[in-house]
């Protein structure tokens, strides 16, 4: 085992702790969250340049040809700075097509994901909020070589920004499929804006007859059911390394306002009570942090493990919302207020906390895998 | 990072396991309750056989009969002897006092002892905890007065592991109480057999013999049996608990007791079978299972600090504290699975699981108490890792 950072890791982590340091401060993420759709384009115009959509993507399609374990490094970044871009929805969106993709769709799509002429997005949940793959209904009728696609689906993250939704579909011989929509301007296609609590754009989107071409399927059949298991274990990991680093931050904040708070003639930070909560802060960021990389460094283009990848999300949706909570008791009535940034984090806790399966979820998943 | 071993390190991991299955008996399921004498045989057995393949010692340095193993290797072979409840591990001299005696020890010190705990020949014990000195340690008060070439010892140690199966004991005593607390300790090394030295059994909640109460009137040490300088002896003993402060033990006896509960929840023979169609029970279990591997990892990013040279104190104490409190989950979630069977005791009819469950609860109640209770583990956390105030 090596728990250290390889020099390209090292490298992504300064990088990154430095560009999102000067661009993804408090103000933009609120600015994002109130509504500023401007603030993400530049943003992403930027992240674009610096390669970042295009690091898991191989060599041979126009990428770095880095591993998930090395992008995890990176989305702990982004998880501590809150950053209101869609990296992980566009990288787990180019890793899925990429395994399990015809060789036609990968060579037109992922090289021009790769400079980000396309912003992918994952669509998968429906109206009942499931993340089981076999539960979805939206139905693609097949018209000739082409499949007519129509029905809605939810919670879809920088679906304005997004120009191709990767989304799970039934088609009318009752195939499961999972399909590129071009979703940008397209006439067959609406967004209904959700007020989230992520304070990033998320929308549901409805197919009005949405035709794409059959060679716009990335899976089918049973096929179709492996990649979006993949597609949301991906997703589940991304974002427990997106809390890994959230819960860090929020650490971190919490231990500079309670060792400077001064209350009674000395910092409440030297009190055994808050310290005992600080202690139970660091344990879960850690063990949040370790399941994350564990699980992360398991992608590669054979697979995954099931069972790490389960671990990290179930850890980090029950361990990190906790930790936003007991930083709020540590900052008493200022952590309270609109004001203070810390909601930012909590909220974006909360919202992570339920996306690409909650909890009980991969403890059903996890279960199944240890055989019970 | 990477979170796989080495094929050196898994081969290792192989050839204990297999060592293992020869050296302990078919049914083995443990834990070992060493005032019973098959079990202290079998003790002494496994500390042999460790102490003839190299392994017993094998995180020493090789001029004092190690290997020069690295810490990934030490907590490796501490995993697999706590998943496999095995005794003969021998914390006390291989861990705790060998390394301290290489660092502060004299050269005759070192001849003298460090050989026979590399042989599995001496079995050790240690004297810190007193009863008015617990979390509070050094506020000891166990003396040692100056005799000339002996120190004489009175005073009492309690909590004392092993002590009645013990040759000897390295203990910390007061040897200037007019000094400030932590500036008038010594650290000595006393053989259980001096005259005046009275060992009293103490029997924990789950009835084990387990430790003792030991009581010391007017003992001779000689003088050369002190480890490092007089009234230094605070720096040497921390040393010893640097080294005894990990949680991969409670990691690998939680995962063992998360197996055997899987395996109980899908038997057809279980006579309380939530089904394993139960999801209550499934999504419990891999909660716990989560709980478990994250520990674990900590532990080993633990070794893997103390590979690079830190000296990972906080994140020691976090490891301890989440494994054993992981390790608690799991034995509480045991009993609840087991339901009226949970509290039969071992040697009862009808018992589940022979009673195990049971009786392990009980006694790893010590696990967030003993080595720095998980409060003290948390002002550590928070104080020198996080570097709250005091």
């Amino acid at each position: 085992m090596d728990f250290g950072l390889t020099e390209t890791q090292e490298l992504i982590r300064t990088s990154a702790r430095e560009f999102l340091g000067e661009r993804s401060t408090p103000s933009v993420v609120r600015a994002v969250a109130d509504g500023d759709s401007d603030a993400i384009t530049s943003l992403w115009k930027e992240v674009v340049d610096l390669g970042w959509p295009s690091l898991t993507i191989s060599e041979e399609h126009g990428g770095a040809g880095l591993s998930f374990g090395d992008l995890a490094v990176l989305l702990e970044e982004l998880g501590a700075s809150l950053a209101p871009i869609p990296i992980v929805e566009s990288t787990i969106s180019s890793w899925v097509l990429e395994r399990f993709g015809p060789k036609s769709l990968k060579s037109d799509l992922l090289p021009q994901i790769a400079t980000g002429d396309i912003l992918m997005t994952p669509a998968i949940v429906e109206r009942n909020a499931s993340w089981d793959p076999n539960s979805a209904k939206v139905v693609a009728t097949r018209s000739g070589s082409r499949l007519v696609i129509t029905g809605e689906k939810r919670f879809v993250s920088f679906s304005e920004q997004a120009t191709h939704a990767l989304t799970l579909v039934r088609t009318d011989d009752v195939e499961p499929a999972l399909v590129v929509i071009p979703i940008w301007q397209s006439v067959s296609v609406e967004h209904t804006t959700l007020k989230h609590a992520s304070g990033i754009p998320v929308s549901s989107l409805t197919f009005y007859e949405a035709e794409v071409p059959e060679g716009n399927i990335v899976a089918i059949g049973e096929g179709a059911i492996k990649a979006t298991k993949e597609l949301i274990a991906a997703g589940g990991v991304a974002r427990s390394a997106q809390l890994a680093g959230l819960g860090k931050a929020v650490l971190d904040v919490t231990v500079k306002y309670t060792a400077n708070r001064e209350q009674f003639g000395r910092p409440v930070g030297s009190f055994q009570a808050v310290q005992h909560h600080l202690a139970n802060m660091a344990i879960a960021a850690k063990q949040v942090n370790h399941l994350a990389h564990s699980a992360a460094s398991s992608f590669s283009r054979d697979g995954y493990s099931i069972k790490a990848a389960a671990q990290a999300k179930i850890a980090a949706s029950d361990k990190i919302a906790t930790l936003c909570w007991t930083a709020h008791q540590c900052h008493g009535a200022v952590g309270f207020t609109w004001e203070h940034d810390l909601h930012l984090y909590t909220r974006r806790a909360l919202a992570w906390k339920t996306d690409y399966g909650d909890s009980a979820f991969h403890k059903s998943k996890l279960a199944h895998a240890m055989g019970l | 990072m990477r979170f796989e071993f080495t094929p050196e390190e898994s081969d290792f991991k192989r050839q204990l396991s297999s060592f293992l299955d020869d050296a302990l008996p078919s049914n083995w399921h443990g834990p070992a309750d060493e005032s019973r004498d098959d079990h202290w045989k079998l003790n002494q057995d496994i500390k042999k056989g460790l102490a003839e393949r190299g392994w017993l010692v094998m995180s020493w340095p090789k001029e004092y009969g190690g290997t020069d193993s690295s810490p990934m290797m030490n907590t490796i072979f501490a995993e697999e002897m706590a998943y496999r409840r095995a005794p003969g591990h021998d914390r006390f001299g291989t861990r705790m006092l060998g390394p301290t005696l290489m660092r502060f020890g004299t050269k005759e010190q070192r001849s003298k002892y460090l050989g026979s705990i590399a042989k599995g020949e001496i079995q050790w014990c240690q004297g810190y905890s007193e009863p008015n000195s617990g979390s509070d340690l050094a506020s000891l008060q166990t003396r040692a007065v100056d005799s000339g070439d002996d120190f004489i010892v009175t005073g009492e140690k309690i909590w004392t592991s092993l002590a009645h199966r013990a040759d000897m004991m390295f203990m910390l005593v007061r040897t200037d109480p007019d000094a400030a607390p932590h500036k008038g300790i010594s650290l000595i090394l006393v053989d259980m057999k001096s005259p005046g030295v009275q060992v009293l059994p103490i029997v924990n909640m789950a009835g084990v013999h387990s430790f003792n109460q030991v009581v010391f009137d007017q003992v001779q040490v000689p003088k050369a049996n002190l480890v490092g300088e007089l009234n230094d002896g605070w720096r040497a003993g921390m040393t010893v608990l640097n080294f005894e402060r990990s949680g991969i033990d409670y990691a690998a006896w939680a995962l063992a007791a998360l197996e055997e509960l899987v395996d109980y929840v899908n038997s057809e023979d279980s006579l309380v079978s939530p089904t394993k169609s139960d999801s209550n029970v499934r999504i419990k279990l891999a909660e716990l299972y989560t709980e478990v591997e994250a520990s674990r990892l900590m532990c080993y990013d633990v070794s893997w600090r103390q590979s690079r040279g830190e000296i990972p104190s906080s994140e020691a104490s976090m490891s301890k504290v989440a494994a054993s409190e992981a390790y608690l989950k799991v034995l509480d979630y045991g009993l609840e699975i087991l339901g009226m069977y949970g509290v039969l005791e071992p040697g009862s009819n009808q018992a589940e699981l022979q009673g195990r469950f049971f009786k392990m609860r009980l006694f790893y109640t010590s696990g967030p108490i003993l080595a720095g209770t998980n409060e003290i583990q948390k002002n550590i956390i928070a104080q020198r890792g996080l570097g709250l105030p005091r």
